[in-house]
């Protein structure tokens, strides 16, 4: 069986080997040099933008609207440290050499796509990160922009000053041709053709002049401006060869960017025989140094980037100083491996430090797969709310630091719940539930076992390997309930496969949620998620026939009439008030359907610096998600040496820093 | 059928009882595996005899006991440690003649043994009879290497089962059959060596829940290859001796000359393998345990304590240090073990015909 397998997939690799030499498509991948022939495919860019006139609309700076109000937010407050100083060498570690510097196509959806693209490229506008409420965006590439929100159309002007990092100036050919790349099959990469496809989000992009666009979308939802300003344009002049071998074509090309940090030439040829690091290099005349926001950010010269695979090898160069700083976000590394009382911390060394944020919390939890005959049962649902020990877990794990979870919709200020707590443990209540829904008898090995004979044990799903101490704890406690738990522990994505085709009973995820507004209920709660057709006709009876759909966030294959209406009205509300009602009440339906038992969060960050790294008075800004993603640190290179030297030398020490910034903690 | 040793087989044995190093690592060997079947007898959270209210429970084999059977609130497993204190402090049980007798090692393997303290791992603690210490999920490493043991002799007996089962039949049908039978199989037994056995493993662990059965099943299948080239030498040599011819001259089917005639004499060479084989096994569920793609969480393994201490190097190494030794103390006995076999069942010694 095994070797039939086998052989079926190696007579898979073969015929793919074979279409692919044969392939007509790509001869010039064909051809077996480095550099394939150059194409141009300016008149295949122009042909599709005249094949979609709705969409791509060329108009005159006169057709612009007379009565825009035009802002550039100058009033928010500025982010970043005045005294920051810019230089010095910036030590990182990744896991692995990337394996492409494309930012779209296969295989750039990994960590390294954080150093392309996420924090360090500017899109039109950036979330401003330290100031809540819905608008408080601030000019990245844009100078300033006009919302017309009953046209659903965001009006933007570019910075005449801004650059991409290879000479020409951002235009808007740029942002017509954002689209043209993102709609195209050739990058291989189906959610953005789905998200930037004509009609799905954006309905119309209009240029006006060199410097002035305008994009129309679909609905006027409230965080249209983010849906305009947090795109960022892709530099028609560097994919000119964009063609159906791009993937390979532009695998090892470095996108320029309108961010700080680029890749040299000598940078990449050197990279070519050795992986062991990566050095970006921050361009001293960026366009951008002296723009508010952004002058008192990105400071370091240098942004070396160290091939480290194993976490201890990573913490021992930490301690060795080569590397500036280390999360300590596990329990572990925070009062065991460096401990306040280390010397190297009493002695002013390495500083930590812990900073409470406020963002949307990953919603760490079990989620029930109502599909299953057991869990379909509410009161089952109950008893396991109840025999989940995650107090436990919370205090024996991670020693009290996290907190409990109470929605999984945590974290979006206002637009969460701020009532409804998760169920405790509670033996008494669990036990009472389950006898609800017929077990009552416990078995030999103190199990639960109803009066048909059937044990109480489910399957519970994993994909974190670091947090299976969490499901053991668990396990063992659920086991006074007369509950059975198999823990079943699988790689990553082997685990998040067989939960996204439903073969779970109790899935252990979390769902991340980047810093957004307010919360998604569609994907993981509407019934077109859980089912094919989920009811009758009548829209109210289950349909007896029906079949799961896989490849959705429903984890929990909740499919109730009442929720699937207010996540419509939800989805189409204009009206931040009305949605915060919608929220609440949606909250209010999942908290007794009981099929998600709420985990924990982690309310804060946790990082070790060697003394010569610095930050700004408060530490950092309200909405990030760990210290370096909004690059306000600098480096006090003079520093260094005497640090350095100060670690075999005990006479010496600095004034030590042990601190931890509280101003955006949780009032409880 | 009564047990009936030959003169040889009787020689053999004598000349493995003089090898002394041999010999006693087998019986300490013996000794362990014995204590690991009743390991619940030494090592276990569960009480050895509970007399409360004159009735007496020997808790230690058979289903739980509710709490609620010794006068406690709940009806999950007695915590016998508890019970013992609290029969100690009530003068009225002790009137009774209450008393509760826990094992020489009061712990389970996957017990947490700190339950309201964090999880952190702890210096070997007499008092406490934390021989070894605890683990970083609080747990008596004494028990999960116990326990652990007996998973790995388990895991073995199969391995050795499964191995010898497929090689030996393949072996023999190899040698006896010879020609184009033998041919297309030694064929497939190359091709099935360059399977890259560890790429195989993370692949299916990676797709099913890696049971004690699983894993059995993927180490025989590529454990099996090296014996039968063995066998089929063996067989080879055996088929060709006058005592087949004769056999096959009174009418012996293909079976019988195999099973009555051959095998017993290419017994010597399946023998001293076994002690190797046994090795191996034990050596591949701990790296494979070690590498994560061993028994599911939180069944007690060697590989994974052995993963734990090295994470744990600096703060902890009590961890490895226990598990390196028991692995390097089980392994040496059992090399020990292998030489002594295979000097003792030397064919050149006793053998007639070479």
């Amino acid at each position: 069986m095994l070797l039939r397998r086998l052989l079926a997939a190696s007579c898979l690799i073969l015929l793919a080997a074979c279409s692919g030499s044969k392939d007509p498509a790509a001869p010039a991948a064909a051809g077996g040099t480095d550099s394939p022939a150059a194409i141009d495919n300016t008149a295949e860019v122009q042909a599709y933008y005249a094949a979609h006139p709705d969409f791509f609309v060329v108009k005159t700076p006169a057709d612009l609207p007379a009565d825009l109000a035009w802002t550039d937010a100058g009033d928010l407050p500025e982010i970043g440290s005045p005294d920051r100083v810019r230089g010095g060498t910036w030590n990182e570690r990744i896991q692995d050499f990337p394996p492409t510097l494309r930012i779209v196509g296969p295989d750039s959806n990994n960590g390294f796509r954080n150093y392309l693209l996420d924090d360090y490229t500017l899109r039109f506008g950036h979330l401003h990160p330290d100031v809540a409420g819905p608008h408080r965006h601030f000019p990245a590439l844009a100078e300033a922009w006009a919302v017309d929100a009953p046209n659903r159309t965001v009006y933007v002007r570019l910075d005449p000053k801004a650059r991409w990092s290879d000479g020409p100036p951002v235009t808007t050919d740029d942002v017509f041709f954002m689209f043209w790349l993102y709609q195209s099959s050739y990058i291989q990469a189906p959610w953005y053709n789905n998200w930037y496809g004509i009609g799905e989000n954006y309905v119309r992009v209009t240029r006006y002049d060199e410097r002035t666009f305008a994009v129309t979308i679909k609905e006027a939802r409230p965080d249209m401006l983010a849906r305009v300003l947090e795109l960022s344009p892709a530099p028609r002049h560097f994919y000119r060869e964009v063609g159906p071998d791009f993937p390979t074509r532009y695998n090892w090309r470095f996108v320029p960017t309108t961010g700080p940090y680029v890749l040299t030439p000598a940078e990449q040829q050197r990279t070519l025989t050795n992986r062991n690091s990566i050095t970006f290099e921050r361009q001293s005349d960026w366009w951008a140094n002296d723009k508010r926001q952004f002058r008192y950010r990105f400071n370091p010269a240098q942004l070396r980037l160290r091939v480290i695979r194993e976490t201890p090898t990573a913490w021992e160069a930490f301690l060795a100083g080569e590397l500036e700083a280390f999360g300590m976000n596990l329990a572990e590394y925070h009062y065991d491996r460096l401990p306040d009382t280390d010397p190297r911390v009493t002695r002013g060394l390495i500083h930590k430090s812990t900073f409470f944020n406020d963002i949307p919390r990953p919603n760490y939890g079990l989620w029930m797969n109502t599909a299953r005959p057991l869990l379909a049962d509410r009161e089952i649902r109950l008893g396991i709310q109840y025999a989940l020990n995650w107090q436990l877990v919370i205090k024996q794990f991670f020693r009290d630091g996290y907190s409990r979870l109470n929605t999984p919709s945590d974290g979006f200020g206002d637009m969460s719940h701020p009532t409804l707590r998760a169920r405790p443990f509670d033996l008494a209540l669990a036990g009472e539930h389950f006898a609800k829904a017929g077990f009552r008898r416990r078995g030999p090995d103190g199990i639960l076992v109803n009066d048909a004979g059937a044990r109480l044990s489910l399957t519970l799903n994993n994909g974190y390997e670091v947090l299976t101490p969490v499901l053991v704890i668990l396990q063992q406690e659920a086991r006074k309930a007369g509950l059975d738990l198999q823990i079943e522990t699988l790689d990553s994505s082997a685990s998040w496969k067989k939960v996204q085709e439903k073969n779970h009973d109790l899935a252990f995820a979390a769902f991340n949620v980047g810093v957004e507004p307010f919360p998604r209920y569609w994907e993981n709660y509407h019934s077109k998620n859980a089912y094919d057709q989920a009811f009758l006709a009548d829209g109210v009876t289950p349909n007896p026939e029906r079949k799961l759909k896989v490849q959705t966030n429903n984890l929990q294959t909740i499919a109730i009439p009442a929720l699937d209406a207010l996540i419509t009205r939800y989805d189409r509300s204009e009206s931040l008030d009305e949605m915060r009602g919608l929220a609440r009440q949606i909250e209010e339906i999942l908290y007794e359907d009981a099929s998600f038992s709420p985990g924990f969060v982690r309310p804060f960050y946790r990082v070790a610096t060697w003394r010569w790294v610095r930050f700004p008075e408060n530490f950092n800004v309200r909405f990030s998600t760990d210290p370096f993603e909004q690059n306000l640190h600098w480096l006090d290179e003079p520093a260094r040496p005497e640090t350095l030297a100060a670690r075999r030398d005990e006479s010496k020490s600095f004034p030590p820093s042990v601190r931890s910034y509280e101003q955006w903690k949780a009032k409880e | 059928m009564p047990l009936r040793l030959d003169p040889i087989t009787r020689k053999k044995l004598r000349r493995f009882r003089s090898l002394r190093r041999g010999y006693w690592s087998f019986l300490v060997l013996a000794g362990l595996v014995v204590f690991a079947c009743v390991a619940e007898l030494f090592v276990s959270q569960r009480a050895l005899v509970v007399r409360h209210e004159g009735r007496w429970f020997f808790p230690t084999y058979g289903g739980i006991l509710p709490g609620r059977t010794f006068g406690l609130d709940y009806d999950w497993e007695t915590d016998y440690r508890d019970l013992r204190t609290r029969l100690g402090a009530d003068p009225a049980a002790a009137a009774r003649g209450d008393f509760v007798l826990l094992p020489f090692v009061p712990y389970g393997p996957i017990e947490n043994c700190y339950p309201d303290q964090f999880f952190k791992p702890r210096a070997p603690d007499l008092a406490r009879r934390h021989f070894l210490g605890t683990d970083t999920q609080n747990r008596d490493i004494l028990a999960r290497l116990v326990y652990g043991f007996r998973h790995a002799l388990i895991f073995a007996a199969w391995f050795v089962a499964g191995v010898y089962g497929l090689g030996v039949l393949l072996g023999c049908a190899m040698g006896y059959y010879g020609g184009v039978f033998d041919l297309l199989v030694q064929r497939v037994i190359e091709i099935w060596s360059n399977i890259p056995f560890l790429y195989l493993v993370i692949i299916v662990a990676a797709l099913v829940k890696p049971g004690l059965g699983w894993l059995v099943a993927i180490n025989v299948a590529f454990g099996w290859m090296h014996l039968t080239y063995y066998m089929r030498t063996e067989t080879y040599k055996e088929k060709a001796r006058d005592y087949a011819a004769a056999a096959r001259v009174l009418g012996a089917g293909d079976a019988r000359i195999i099973l009555r005639h051959i095998l017993p004499n290419t017994a010597a060479t399946l023998v001293t393998f076994i002690p190797f084989t046994v090795a191996g096994a034990i050596g591949s569920l701990t790296a494979l345990d070690f590498l994560g793609f061993g028994l599911p969480v939180p069944t007690p393994s060697w590989g994974e304590l052995l993963s734990q201490g090295t994470k744990n190097l600096t703060l902890a190494p009590w961890i490895v240090l226990s598990a390196f030794s028991a692995m390097t103390l089980v392994l040496i006995l059992v090399t020990f073990v292998g030489e002594a076999v295979r000097e003792a069942f030397d064919p050149k010694k006793f053998t007639l015909y070479r």
